[in-house]
C-alpha cells in the first residue's frame, strides 16, 4: 500500500464523514427537541440537492458564469428552502402530533419521506434518471508523490467544518442555543420560563433541515452525481450515526457520522473484499456496537445532549 | 397602567382528558400579598398552577392578572404578563450550569446589562450560587438546587411569583430556611402565591391562604382565621 492509495481513501472517508455528521446532527437535534425521529430526512436533503440545481439551471440561463456566485446562490438557496420546508413539516405534521404516540409520527414521516422521493422522481424534468450535479468548484490540485489533493475537496471539506463548528456554537454559545437546550431537557419548565415552545420547535426544524441540504450539496459536488433516491442511503447512515453517538447528543452524532465513514473506508481500502461491501460491513459493525453498547457510544453526559 | 388587581382565578373547571381535576375554584392572590393555596397530596393544587400558567387549559371560568385576560394565553406569554413560578420538585435544568439556568429564569429579558444586574442580586441573597456559577445543576444537593430553582424564578423580577411545594422532599432545617426566603422575597415587593401541604408553617408567613379539597375551595380567609377554621381541620386531618 501506497502513500497515495491511503490518502485518497483518507481523504475520501474525512468527506463521507462530515457529510453523515451533518445529516445526523439533524436527526439528533429533533430528537432533542421533540423526541421524535423523523425519518424523511434523507429526503429532504434530496429535494435540497434538487433545489440546488434547479438554481443553478436558473443561474445558469440568465448568463451568470462566477463559480462562486454560483456555489454561493446554490447553497443559499437550496439551505433556505429546506428550512421553509423544514418549518412546513414541523408546523403540519410534527407539532399536531405531539400528543400522539411516537409511532405515528415515525410513520407518517416514513410516508413523507416517500411521497418526497416519488414526487422528484415523476415530476422533476427526467427525474427517474441520475444528474449530473455542476462541477463549478476550482479543481486545482496539490500533488505530493502520487497524492492529489483536490483544491474543490479542501474547499467542502473546511465549508462543512465551519457549519458544524458554527451549529455547535449556536447550540452552547448563544441564548437561543440555551433555549433549545432547555426545551430538550424539560418542556414544561421550559415554557414556564417564558420560551415559546413552538417557535423553538419550528427553529429546530428549519436549522436540521438547512443542514442536511448543506449535506446534500456538498455530496453533489464531492461526486458531481445526484439522484431522486440519493436520501434513502444518506438518511439512514444519519440516522445509525445518531444513534452509534447517542441520539440526542451533539458530539455523538459528529462522531458516529465519521466513525461510520471510517468503517466504511476501512472495508472498502483494506479488507480482502470488493469495496461493494463496503456498507455491508459498515452496518454489521453498527449493528454489533449497538448490541454492546445499546445508548450509544457517548453515554449521555450532562453537559453534552443538545 | 394596568390596574394592580393582581391574579384573580373566577370558576374554573380543568382537568385531564375526560376527568376532570378542578370544579369551579375562584381565588384572589392580591398585589404584595402572600397567598397561600392549602391542600392534601391530589387536591389538585399543581393542576392550579398549571391552569394559570396555560399549561392545561381551562374548560371554564377565567383567570386574569392585574385586569388582563389571560385564561387562553400560551405559556410563555403568561409569563410575559409578569407571573413566574418555582415549580414542584425545583425542575432546574440539569443539564445547564447553574449560570445558565439563572439566565433561562430571565429568559424574556434581552437587556444583558439588566440580566447581569438580576444575577448579581440572586448572588447575594445566595453566594453560595456564586461560588458555582459553573457548576451544572443536576450535580448539585437538593438544598443548593432548591436555591437554583428559587433564584431562576426571581430572575424575570416577576410581579407575582407563584412557588409550587417548596417544602418537599427538603430537610426541616431547609424547610424553615426556604420560608424565612419566601418572607424576604415578599417584602421585597413581589406577590407570591405559595402552594404547600405543610399548613403551620405555610400560615405563619402567609397573609390570606384557601383550602383546596378534592378540587374545590372549602375555606378561604385570613391566616389567622384559617388556623382556627374548622373545615380546615376537617380537610387535612379528617
Amino acid at each position: 500500500m501506497d502513500i497515495g492509495f491511503i490518502g485518497q481513501h483518507l481523504v475520501n472517508g474525512l468527506m463521507q464523514g462530515m457529510i453523515y455528521s451533518l445529516v445526523a446532527v439533524g436527526f439528533t437535534l429533533f430528537f432533542g427537541v421533540l423526541d421524535v425521529i423523523k425519518f424523511s430526512h434523507g429526503d429532504v436533503l434530496m429535494v435540497g440537492v434538487f433545489a440546488g440545481l434547479t438554481a443553478f439551471f436558473g443561474l445558469d440561463a440568465l448568463g451568470i458564469e462566477n463559480p462562486y456566485i454560483l456555489v454561493i446562490a446554490i447553497i443559499l438557496f437550496s439551505t433556505a428552502l429546506m428550512a421553509l420546508l423544514g418549518i412546513v413539516i414541523a408546523k403540519i405534521l410534527i407539532l399536531p402530533l405531539k400528543g400522539a404516540p411516537p409511532l405515528n409520527i415515525l410513520l407518517i414521516t416514513l410516508m413523507l419521506g416517500t411521497l418526497l422521493r416519488e414526487s422528484v422522481r415523476l415530476f422533476y424534468p427526467n427525474g427517474s434518471n441520475s444528474k449530473a450535479f455542476p462541477a463549478i468548484l476550482p479543481t486545482d490540485s496539490f500533488t505530493w508523490g502520487n497524492f492529489s489533493l483536490r483544491l474543490d475537496s479542501v474547499m467542502l471539506f473546511v465549508a462543512g467544518a465551519a457549519v458544524i463548528v458554527g451549529t455547535y456554537t449556536l447550540i452552547n454559545r448563544t441564548r437561543l442555543g440555551l433555549a433549545i437546550r432547555a426545551v430538550a431537557q424539560d418542556e414544561e419548565t421550559a415554557r414556564t420560563m417564558g420560551i415559546n415552545f413552538g417557535f423553538i420547535v419550528l427553529f429546530t426544524f428549519a436549522l436540521g433541515s438547512a443542514i442536511a441540504a448543506f449535506a446534500g450539496v456538498m455530496n453533489g459536488f464531492y461526486y458531481n452525481e445526484i439522484n431522486f433516491s440519493m436520501g434513502l442511503l444518506l438518511g439512514a447512515v444519519g440516522f445509525s450515526a445518531a444513534i452509534i453517538g447517542g441520539l440526542g447528543n451533539l458530539y455523538g452524532a459528529i462522531l458516529g457520522g465519521f466513525l461510520f465513514a471510517g468503517l466504511q473506508t476501512l472495508a472498502a481500502a483494506a479488507l480482502p473484499f470488493s469495496s461493494s461491501y463496503k456498507d455491508v460491513f459498515a452496518f454489521a459493525v453498527v449493528i454489533a456496537l449497538m448490541a454492546w453498547r445499546p445508548t450509544g457510544l457517548i453515554a449521555e453526559k450532562a453537559y453534552a445532549r443538545v | 397602567m394596568t390596574n394592580r388587581t393582581g391574579l384573580i382565578v373566577e370558576n374554573a373547571t380543568t382537568g385531564y382528558d375526560s376527568a376532570d381535576v378542578l370544579y369551579g375554584v375562584s381565588l384572589n392572590a392580591e398585589p404584595g400579598k402572600i397567598t397561600c393555596l392549602l391542600g392534601s397530596n391530589g387536591a389538585g393544587k399543581s393542576t392550579l398552577v398549571r391552569l394559570i400558567l396555560g399549561l392545561t387549559p381551562a374548560r371554564l371560568g377565567r383567570v386574569s392578572f392585574n385586569g388582563r385576560d389571560i385564561t387562553r394565553m400560551q405559556t410563555h406569554k403568561v409569563i410575559s404578563e409578569g407571573i413566574a413560578c418555582i415549580p414542584e420538585g425545583r425542575m432546574v435544568f440539569s443539564k445547564c450550569t447553574v449560570e445558565e439556568n439563572l439566565l433561562l429564569g430571565g429568559y424574556g429579558e434581552k437587556d444583558d446589562a439588566l440580566l447581569t444586574k438580576r444575577m448579581k442580586t440572586v448572588y447575594d441573597l445566595f453566594p453560595r450560587l456564586a461560588e458555582r456559577k459553573q457548576q451544572l445543576a443536576g450535580t448539585m444537593s437538593g438544598g443548593e438546587q432548591a436555591m437554583v430553582s428559587i433564584g431562576r424564578g426571581l430572575m424575570s423580577e416577576p410581579s407575582l411569583l407563584i412557588i409550587d411545594e417548596p417544602s418537599l422532599g427538603l430537610s426541616p432545617l431547609l424547610v424553615k430556611e426556604n420560608f424565612k426566603i419566601i418572607k424576604e422575597i415578599n417584602e421585597r415587593g413581589i406577590s407570591i402565591l405559595l402552594i404547600e401541604q405543610n399548613v403551620r408553617q405555610t400560615l405563619a408567613i402567609a397573609h390570606y391562604g384557601y383550602v383546596l379539597t378534592q378540587g374545590k375551595v372549602v375555606a378561604a380567609g385570613t391566616a389567622q382565621e384559617l388556623l382556627k377554621d374548622e373545615t380546615m381541620h376537617a380537610a387535612y386531618f379528617g
